[in-house]
């Protein structure tokens, strides 16, 4: 039987690491090359346990329960469960009334499914930059956005803090607008107690098994607040016979996975706020801004990098990006990029094939889509001056490992001659939109 | 008042599994869960591909695409083949369901014998499962492309497409959000087929766990019920 049991435990982090060597200069790695690994989803004798009672039902039944459970938790009206989130983004704007050619308004930096949902309604999405302090749809930027076509709001709880939803309700109000939450990475995060998901006019939500709520594989949920748009959500499904159907097997997991849930909560939010404290002493590098009320849930931990400050701000941000990867990568913390290129940047966008002969694009009266990147400048620049820590937060990892990531931050940001001299021994650095776009 | 109802796909509503079916499927799941198999993308890549290589075999094709439901597939085998928004294609026996969808995809129904057949289509059932070449040996190499739909199996809409055109499947794959191509850029970040690229994109990827459940009894599909 295989196992994802990690046999090796860590040694205690010890602060005199930071005064070694550089790991990329042959010291000792702060998180030894055979102790990286990190799991999740965790599975225990629940999920089996669940499995079995679940098989013994109908597959209707099962993902009623689960479908029934997550709603509960998540505090929406209406839920739908489905085979992905790209389908339950989809699901949420037909529910609220998208038809083909409206506009929906999303920001640049997203994954690239929260725009192909929107061109899955038949929709012409409309990309807004972001904030640059927060890397959420802008909202000061959205009304200038807004055409007779706008019929949707879809803001993003990117890496899972949640989006400006008080000044986005406002907007949406102001012009007659549907607000869709894209939740995909906000599971339990929340706004004065509302959980992301129940806050918007409807919402989509992935639920794959690298989401902070996991079902077995692949999975996701639309919700709605009203329920002629979760009935028109499901008479859509009947009239196009799209089969959005969740596996049983994944909502099995879900229904015992749900109430672990909680806990990995609290281990994320305890695991970030030692690292956003210990960044905080660094000149380097800065942990996430979480606004007053919004609590955040890391799925990702996206870490801004400080020229000015360490003393390096002559030097090109992409090319001290680069250089600070290698070194934290070297030292076993898998800092990196997630998303290169702003989601207009991409392929699909850039050419609107769409369905086929450039449908739904050909529906808009507009010459310029506005896909071009340079329209995106704070999305760039966060592109060039931040790195992303992935699932090594994701999991509900232990205290010795948290310290240990905190402390190759450290170790990096006592050495910014080293980052110096690195960025000049490459200058082939590239900026990270110059390349092919890369989805992950 | 309850607030969900669950999403049933017209016209082919899950069957309730058998009672003599329950060894079978708990057999399937229990060596599945015991294999480590839960993780998706590239983690569990290998299930999926063990499945490709199983359909390649009882279909004899070169290429094989996995769809996280019988619509994904039917979907990718159109698209494969640039039978797009406003194409008309010709579908034997073409259920209320292939209506409807290919009615959503923009896509003209014809029953001109002259126009090509869209694709050829297999449900494949525990009770056909024993005798599954049988059931696909008239349904070889007539088209272009072959769906098979292991949905009724009971582990969740699972579905294929089997071709032997590499360009149909490059196009079906591209179809797929994290599909084959996006999982190279992904990595290499540089555009595996530049000259074939999305345009709509799809989460059509199919779960590692069902995938791994359905390979399972295909491979054992011979060896009766388990004892």
């Amino acid at each position: 039987m295989k196992t994802d049991f990690i046999r090796k435990p860590l040694s205690l982090p010890s602060e005199a690491w930071i005064n070694e060597q550089l790991a990329y200069y042959g010291g000792p790695a702060v998180i030894p090359e055979d102790s990286r690994k990190t799991t999740f989803p965790s599975i225990t004798k629940e999920d089996i346990v669940q499995m079995l009672v679940s098989i013994q039902q109908s597959p209707e039944e099962v993902i009623h329960e689960f479908t029934e459970k997550y709603r509960s938790y998540v505090g929406a009206n209406y839920a739908i469960a489905t085979a992905s989130g790209t389908s339950s983004l989809h699901l949420a704007l037909v529910g609220v009334g998208v038809q083909p050619g409206d506009e929906v308004i999303v920001p640049a930096f997203t994954f690239i499914a929260t725009a192909q949902a929107v061109v899955a309604a038949k929709a012409i999405p409309v990309f807004v930059d972001i904030d640059p302090l927060t890397y959420n749809l802008n909202p000061a930027l959205v009304e200038q956005a807004i055409t007779a076509r706008t019929k949707v709001i879809m803001p993003v709880h990117v890496h899972g803090l949640p989006a400006d939803l008080a000044q986005l309700r406002a907007l949406a109000d102001k012009h007659k607008l549907r607000l869709v939450e894209d939740a995909s990475h906000a599971h339990s995060a929340s706004i004065g107690g509302q959980l992301c998901g129940s806050i918007g006019d409807g919402a989509g939500q992935s639920l794959m098994a690298d989401k902070n709520f996991p079902v077995g594989g692949e999975g996701g949920i639309a919700f709605f607040k009203e329920r002629e748009n979760y009935e028109r959500a499901l008479s859509f499904l009947q009239e196009t016979g799209i089969d959005y159907r969740m596996s049983w097997i994944a909502a099995a997991f879900g229904i015992s996975q749900l109430d672990r849930l909680p806990y990995y909560d609290a281990i994320r939010a305890r695991n970030a706020s030692y690292l956003t404290n210990i960044l905080a002493q660094t000149k380097l590098f800065k942990g996430p801004h979480v606004p007053e009320g919004h609590k955040h849930s890391y799925n990702m931990y996206r870490i801004k990098l400080d020229l000015e400050a360490a003393g390096l701000g002559d030097l090109p941000d992409y090319q001290v990006k680069e250089a600070i990867q290698e070194l934290a990568s070297s030292e076993g913390v898998f800092a990196r990029e997630w998303q290169n290129v702003p989601i207009p940047g991409h392929l699909p966008f850039q050419n609107r094939k769409g369905f086929g002969r450039g449908y739904p694009f050909t529906l808009s009266e507009r010459k310029d889509f506005g896909y071009h990147i340079d329209r995106f400048p704070a999305t760039l620049s966060m592109l060039r001056s931040t790195l992303t820590i992935c699932r090594e937060l994701r999991s509900p990892i232990e205290y010795e490992r948290i310290a240990a990531y905190a402390l190759a931050f450290q170790k990096i940001d006592a050495n910014p001659a080293i980052i110096r001299e690195l960025v000049l021994q490459n200058t082939a650095a590239k900026k990270s939109y110059e390349r092919d776009a890369r989805l992950g | 008042m309850a607030h969900t109802t669950i999403i049933t796909a017209p016209e082919k509503v899950t069957p309730v599994i058998k009672k003599e079916q329950y060894f079978s499927l708990s057999f399937v799941l229990s060596r599945v869960l015991n294999s480590g198999v839960i993780m998706s993308i590239e983690k569990n890549e290998s299930e999926l591909k063990g499945l490709e290589k199983s359909i390649g075999k009882l279909t004899q094709s070169k290429y094989v695409s996995l769809f996280n439901s019988y619509t994904g597939a039917v979907h990718a085998a159109l698209w494969g083949q640039d039978i797009v928004h406003g194409s008309l294609t010709r579908l034997e026996e073409a259920s209320e369901q292939d209506q409807r969808f290919a009615s959503w995809l923009g896509i003209g129904l014809v029953t001109d014998s002259d126009v090509q057949q869209g694709f050829d289509k297999v449900t494949v059932t525990w009770d056909s499962l024993p005798r599954i070449e049988q059931e696909l040996q008239p349904k070889l190499h007539k088209s272009p492309v072959l769906v098979l739909d292991f949905t009724e199996l009971g582990f969740g809409p699972c579905a294929s497409i089997s071709v032997n055109d590499e360009s149909i499947w490059t196009k079906a794959e591209r179809l797929k959000i994290f599909g084959a191509f996006d999982l190279k850029t992904m990595w290499t970040q540089e555009e595996a087929e530049p000259d074939i690229q999305p345009g709509a994109q799809f989460n059509y990827r199919l779960s590692p766990l069902v995938a791994a459940c359905v390979k399972l009894s295909l491979l054992r599909r011979n060896s009766g019920y388990e004892n």
